[in-house]
């Protein structure tokens, strides 16, 4: 993987969650309130009360029946109205699709990247825009053509209407999701060259944690950087005390493969300071290690398989005939595993002045495969995820501006989250995106970012004063400050209200990689992403459409 | 008719309504409805009136919630006109056709049938039975959108119908009609008179009006300029009308002599006097006078 | 239509998008390479040599995409740019080749979009591959990348420059170079049988042969269109250039090329393997020398008759060649001034480009005795790794040889290849005799050379070491 998967900080997640969702809602109850008051005069409290109450009425009162007939609406609207002409460009896109991957050379396992990432790609690229613009006009239109007007005057609940709309919409996007997903997989199961059909898998890995020692032996956080751009991988330095250590929990006879080997496949890569031997790789070497028995059981040397990776099945029974070689035979489960279940890889690169790079993703215990259909339709089932948020915003956004406005604002947020979010992380803090800098500019120290909020910059920049010089001390700094506060707490509920869309990426990633999607890490951030924005989506949707005037004008 | 004098149940209670559409900038653009006081009685077919832009339409969409009032208060069926559950009991039949163009006949009436959590055999029962009052039966399979003006009217109509409700709310329930249809229409509203039930309509076919309305008001620039019974609002008081068929020159010319006795003005002429005469007579003289009720109240409201 | 119910008409479209999708993949599907394949387009494109004269090809592929984005070219080109950097940045290559071939979709008449993306592909992301075959695969793409964008653009001399620049230096002067060769006849890709692979080198040929043919075509493509790389005067000696690297290859490589291909699976005795050395070695003679002198006639009247106008100083333009004789320069230069001028140019040009060096040894390279020189030293290398008796045979044979070319050329004295090889030959001669434990007599050939040079000594013989223990 090119990328560190972490499990999801749920509980972490939900307290936020709360935070941001108590936060704006107490700032909509309050305007709400004085609009109200300044509207209605004194009784304006007691109105406001009343509505209130008659809010909380109908959000107890919802009829099952009265949804269904409004998603069932939503659908046959959707239908009649030509959504499904989205198939016949894709299989347009897919009958063309052939003529511009099937010249390539490349190695199989890049074939099934390249096959995998496209036809994924292609589904969301193509339901996303759909189901944008079907939740996004559906509300306007209605209201535009006033036949809203037919259904709130029956009992419907206005609540009702906007999760019908959004169920509606989810029911088309699914239907077309499942179409195209089992299109898309048939497709890549055709197409993909013979040579590369083996290659499409979905592995299991146990992932480990990772720690280095440096070229004196001392255990460091990292190891060298050697100049890449993205400093994800560090390196060791070969013939040195340097080791790269993995520790892997969870291993036991059931992570074996059925003849008893262990597989460790990974993913290293080589940084050469001199040409050496070019007629092979550099050299690797592994090392087990059972810290509880202090037996050390190192494994002959190979050569790594830079970009593509490499998969050593090493027989369950090892004999140790390395630094320590006591000539004995040792089992791994039993004898380099602990009681915890724990098991120690050293890894250390074996030609002086070259170098190894790995990252925490790079070394993994390969468990037994799963068949690709397993981790391909979990990867659609997040694009699905993405989808359904999508619908959630574009019905929530459509309930209080016209359908290009809600289209065009849905899209923006969607295009924030993937351009400017990170950059917001940073102003604001955030500990993930820090991380996430952290991982690619290997500045373990990294801060948020420095230089103050809107008003002091600009102060800085006039005045020519670097972040390091303290401000002048008086009330206007302190009121500057203030301001500034407010502004980068503002900016805070903002980035936390945009959603973070990196986890609907990645599961696709997963599965173009040759990996399952992990549930803690990928697919559960997706459902739990997209469940924190239904119930804030609807009763957006549910409070703009109670306090507006159906009336188009 | 029943009976005047006698304490009615209010179905609608209109108290000093007012509606300011405001603009963009919150200024205020037009004053749509002014002050308007007005109840509807349980059983009844009440006409509103009015020429266009006089504020009708707008005080029908309070009535159903879809406008919010700037002042004054709405009581419709006991309820506030906010209140969803008000729609219960309502049958809306909007001006043009608003309903869902994709959907076919039998899919609408389903489809609204369910809003009122119907069950599915009462849905279908209802369906088939609506589909037959307003002959639309043929077409149940089509689209809306492949209907004429009138099997729309009628279909809209009969998604009004669907939970029996008590009080119908009618915009224009005649326009685009044939004769025929028009006809049909009129009998309908009529027959759901006959069942106890309360109409209000909106309308410009004073015609039609005239001919199966109860009371009326007449609106105008917001206001509220006529409102009583059809009847007595088309007696002019200190007229006299006397109709007779088969008189001979010699007997009218009798007749005058008597008339001319008591010193009577008098014209002989073929009797016009109808809703028209009354609505324009009433346009006209609130451009001539702003502001000056012109009928009071009808003394069955003053109870 | 009237009559037809709305589900009828929609079968009806549906039937004519069917056939409308008929005659546009029997028209436009692009060519896959192979003669008559691909649309009618295609085909007939390929039948007529048509294609628009001043782009060359056009991808009816491209031109779909291009009506496909409806004028938003410019938009999803920059994406697709960024992304690719973003993916260089995640070594992402399988996604970068893609996103490459994306890009040149919509970009297919840009000769520099073809340039950059070809030259990302042979040198950069080839050079971020530890395996050599790695490596050698993503020259390829780089090669086979740029050979389609000739195709599109047909008349720009740079694009075919470029191709030229992957067959000959980039194979041939790499660190690689070794590895890169043999590939390039035996491809490590299994699928390809230890044959070329038919894509990249067809006729199963030298590299730098193929290098010289591309040059060639970019200068015969310059003479109709200005090329934008270098110096005109140094943009068209690159035919003649491969053809002296071609030569100097086979000397530093032909060897063991061409004996493991003879060898190829088989088993060899000893007496079978001595045998092929020595046939092997005199086939390579005969062909170096040949290459050498074919090369001199290259350098010398096809690259050195060319006629130049060169701006010598600003606003004075000359008429030069490279191999302009006192007579001639006398003739066109006509004033003193003019003569001076003249003079100074042409030994100006060439100095850069290092004309008179690679004049001087084409010359002497072709001469048997040169030839023979060589290869006695190499086979004096090959016996001493085996520290066989031949060596210092071989060693002092071509000494004696190269005593003879230097009396013969004394502005050789002074030229580094000469030297070193000189040298070299008296290094192996010395080494053996210290590993007999004899000692130098008081003459011997090349004795003042290698008194005179011995600070290049312990160079050479670092390099001498490592070559000998390098096994190919």
């Amino acid at each position: 993987m090119n990328f560190d998967a972490v499990p999801f900080p749920v509980l972490y997640s939900f307290i936020l969650w709360a935070i941001v969702i108590g936060s704006a809602t107490s700032i909509v109850l309050v305007i709400s309130l004085m609009a109200t008051i300044v509207s209605v005069g004194v009784r304006g409290p007691l109105v406001f009360a009343n509505e209130l109450g008659a809010m909380v009425g109908d959000l107890i009162s919802l009829s099952p029946r009265r949804i269904f007939a409004l998603a069932q609406l939503t659908f046959r609207e959707a239908i009649r109205r030509k959504a499904l002409m989205v198939f016949v460009v894709f299989a347009i896109l897919f009958m063309f699709a052939g003529w511009f991957m099937s010249s390539s050379n490349l190695a199989p396992e890049f074939q099934v990247k390249i096959y995998v990432s496209f036809v994924l790609r292609a589904i969301s690229w193509l339901i996303l825009p759909v189901v944008l613009l079907l939740a996004c006009w559906g509300i306007p239109e209605d209201i535009r053509l006033r036949s809203m007007h037919t259904v709130v005057t029956k009992p419907a609940r206005r609540l009702e209407l906007v999760i019908g709309r959004m169920v509606g919409y989810s029911f088309v996007g699914l239907i077309v999701l499942a179409v195209m997903s089992v299109v898309g997989w048939g497709w890549i199961n055709r197409q993909l060259p013979v040579a590369a059909q083996s290659q499409l898998v979905c592995r299991q890995p146990i992932e480990g944690g990772l720690t280095f020692l440096d070229r004196e032996g001392n255990p460091s956080e990292k190891g060298i950087n050697v100049g890449d751009i993205r400093m994800f991988h560090s390196f060791i330095e070969g013939a040195t005390k340097a080791r790269a250590i993995w520790t892997f929990n969870g291993v036991g006879d059931q992570s074996l493969d059925r003849e008893g080997n262990l597989l460790l496949e990974n993913r290293f890569q080589a940084f050469r300071s001199h040409k050496g031997d070019m007629r092979r790789s550099i050299y690797f070497q592994y090392t087990f290690v059972n810290p509880e028995t202090n037996v050390r059981v190192p494994y002959p040397l190979k050569t790594i398989d830079e970009g593509r990776g490499r998969t050593d099945r090493i027989n369950r029974t090892l004999v140790n005939v390395g630094e320590s070689a006591d000539g004995k035979k040792y089992d791994i489960v039993n004898d380099l595993v602990t009681k915890s279940g724990q098991l120690t890889v050293e890894v250390a690169c074996v030609d002086p002045g070259q170098y190894l790079g790995m990252a925490r993703p790079d070394l993994f215990v390969r468990t037994a495969d799963l068949p690709f259909a397993y981790g391909y339709f979990k990867a659609v089932a997040c694009i699905g995820m993405m989808m359904l948020l999508v619908i959630f915003m574009g019905v929530s956004v459509s309930t209080f501006v016209k359908g290009p406005v809600a289209t065009f604002l849905v899209f923006s947020v969607v295009m924030v989250s993937y351009t400017a979010r990170d950059f917001m992380g940073k102003i604001v803090g955030d500990p993930f995106v820090l991380a996430k800098a952290r991982e690619w500019s290997g500045q373990l120290d990294m801060q948020k970012l420095e230089g103050g909020g809107v008003l002091e910059s600009i102060y800085r920049i006039l005045w020519h004063m670097n972040p390091t010089t303290d401000l002048p001390v008086g009330a206007s700094t302190t009121i500057m400050k203030w301001i500034d506060a407010g502004l980068v707490n503002f900016l805070w509920l903002v980035y936390r209200v945009i959603p973070n869309l990196d986890y609907f990426g990645q599961s696709m990633q997963y599965v173009a990689n040759g990996f399952d999607v992990r549930f803690d890490a990928c697919v559960l951030p997706c459902i739990l992403t997209t469940l924190a924005y239904f119930g804030p989506c609807v009763l957006l949707g549910y409070f703009a459409l109670r306090v507006r005037e159906l009336e188009a004008k | 008719m029943s009976t005047t004098g006698q304490p009615r149940e209010a179905v609608i209670e209109i108290r000093n309504l007012t509606k300011i559409y405001r603009d963009f900038w919150g200024r205020k653009k037009v004053r749509a409805v002014n002050a308007l006081s007005l109840d509807v009685y349980k059983g009844e077919v009440f006409g509103l009136l009015g020429p266009n832009g006089s504020g009708k339409t707008t005080t029908l969409k309070m009535l159903l919630g879809l406008l919010f009032p700037t002042e004054g208060e709405i009581k419709i069926l006991g309820q506030s006109a906010s209140d969803v559950r008000k729609n219960e009991r309502i049958g809306y039949l909007p001006e043009e056709s608003y309903l869902y163009r994709f959907l076919t006949g039998e899919e609408t009436l389903d489809f609204y049938g369910r809003l009122f959590n119907m069950s599915g055999a009462d849905r279908k029962q209802r369906t088939d039975e609506l589909l037959k009052l307003v002959k639309v039966e043929h077409a149940r399979k089509r689209q809306l959108k492949e209907y004429s003006k009138g099997m729309t009217r009628r279909i809209g109509l009969a998604q009004a119908l669907i939970n029996h409700p008590d009080l119908i709310l009618l915009d224009e329930p005649t326009s685009g009609l044939d004769p025929l249809g028009s006809r049909d229409m009129k009998d309908l509203i009529l027959d759901l008179k006959a069942q106890g039930k309360t109409i209000v309509m909106c309308s410009h076919l004073l015609a039609d009006v005239q001919d199966v309305c109860d009371r009326i008001a007449i609106l105008y620039g917001g206001e509220l300029k006529v409102l009583g019974r059809v009847d007595e609002l088309l007696k002019t008081q200190n007229q006299t009308q006397v109709l007779s068929s088969q008189l001979t020159p010699a007997a009218q010319a009798e007749v005058e002599a008597v008339l001319k006795k008591h010193g009577a003005q008098y014209q002989v002429d073929h009797p016009t006097a109808n809703l028209e005469e009354l609505f324009l007579r009433t346009v006209q003289e609130s451009k001539d006078r702003p502001g000056r009720r012109l009928i009071a109240d009808d003394p069955a409201n003053k109870v | 239509m009237n009559n037809l119910t709305s589900q009828q008409r929609k079968f009806v479209y549906l039937g004519a998008i069917l056939l409308l999708l008929i005659p546009i993949i029997w028209l436009g599907m692009p060519a896959d390479g192979t003669p008559d394949s691909g649309g009618t387009i295609s085909r007939l494109r390929q039948q007529l040599d048509l294609g628009e004269s001043d782009l060359g090809d056009l991808d009816p592929s491209g031109a779909a995409m291009n009506l496909a984005l409806l004028g938003l070219r410019g938009v999803a080109a920059n994406i697709l740019w960024m992304q690719a950097d973003e993916q260089k940045n995640y070594k992402d290559w399988a996604e970068l080749r893609v996103t490459t071939e994306s890009i040149i979709r919509l970009q297919p008449h840009y000769v520099k979009v073809w340039e950059y993306n070809g030259w990302n592909l042979a040198f950069n992301v080839s050079a971020e591959w530890d395996a050599v075959p790695d490596r050698y695969f993503w020259v390829k793409e780089g090669g086979k990348f740029l050979q389609r964008g000739v195709e599109r653009n047909r008349r720009s001399p740079d694009l075919k420059w470029h191709v030229g620049r992957v067959y000959g230096p980039k194979i041939g002067l790499s660190d690689e170079a070794r590895f890169f060769r043999r590939y390039f006849y035996q491809d490590p890709d299994p699928q390809y049988a230890k044959g070329p692979d038919p894509e990249f080198n067809n006729a199963g040929e030298d590299n730098y042969l193929a290098a010289k043919r591309w040059f060639q075509v970019a200068n015969d493509a310059e003479k109709e269109q200005r090329q934008s790389i270098m110096d005109r005067s140094i943009f068209r000696s690159y035919p003649a250039r491969s053809q002296l690297d071609y030569a100097a290859a086979l000397y530093k490589y032909g060897f063991r090329e061409e004996y493991d291909r003879e060898v190829g699976d088989r088993k060899l005795t000893d007496e079978e393997a001595k045998a092929l050395e020595i046939r092997v070695r005199e086939k390579l003679k005969e062909q170096t020398r040949q290459a050498w002198a074919l090369g001199l006639e290259d350098w010398t009247i096809r690259y050195g008759q060319e006629l130049f106008a060169v701006e010598y100083l600003p606003g004075i333009i000359v008429q030069m060649r490279l191999e302009m004789g006192e007579d001639e320069i006398r003739s066109l230069g006509k004033s003193p001034d003019g003569i001076a001028q003249l003079r100074r140019a042409v030994d100006q040009y060439q100095k850069m480009n290092n004309y008179r060096y690679w004049r001087t040894r084409a010359l002497c390279e072709s001469e048997p005795e040169t030839a023979e020189a060589h290869w006695a030293l190499f086979a004096a290398g090959e016996e001493y790794r085996k520290q066989s008796p031949a060596a210092r045979t071989f060693a002092e044979q071509s000494m004696a040889l190269f005593e003879k070319t230097l009396e013969k050329y004394p502005e050789l004295r002074d030229e580094d290849n000469f030297v070193e090889e000189a040298l070299t030959s008296v290094l192996v001669w010395s080494l053996y005799m210290r590993l007999e434990g004899e000692k130098p007599p008081e003459m011997y050939p090349l004795k003042s050379l290698w008194e005179e040079k011995q600070e290049r000594v312990p160079e050479i013989e670092r390099r001498f070491e490592r070559d000998s223990r390098a096994a190919y």
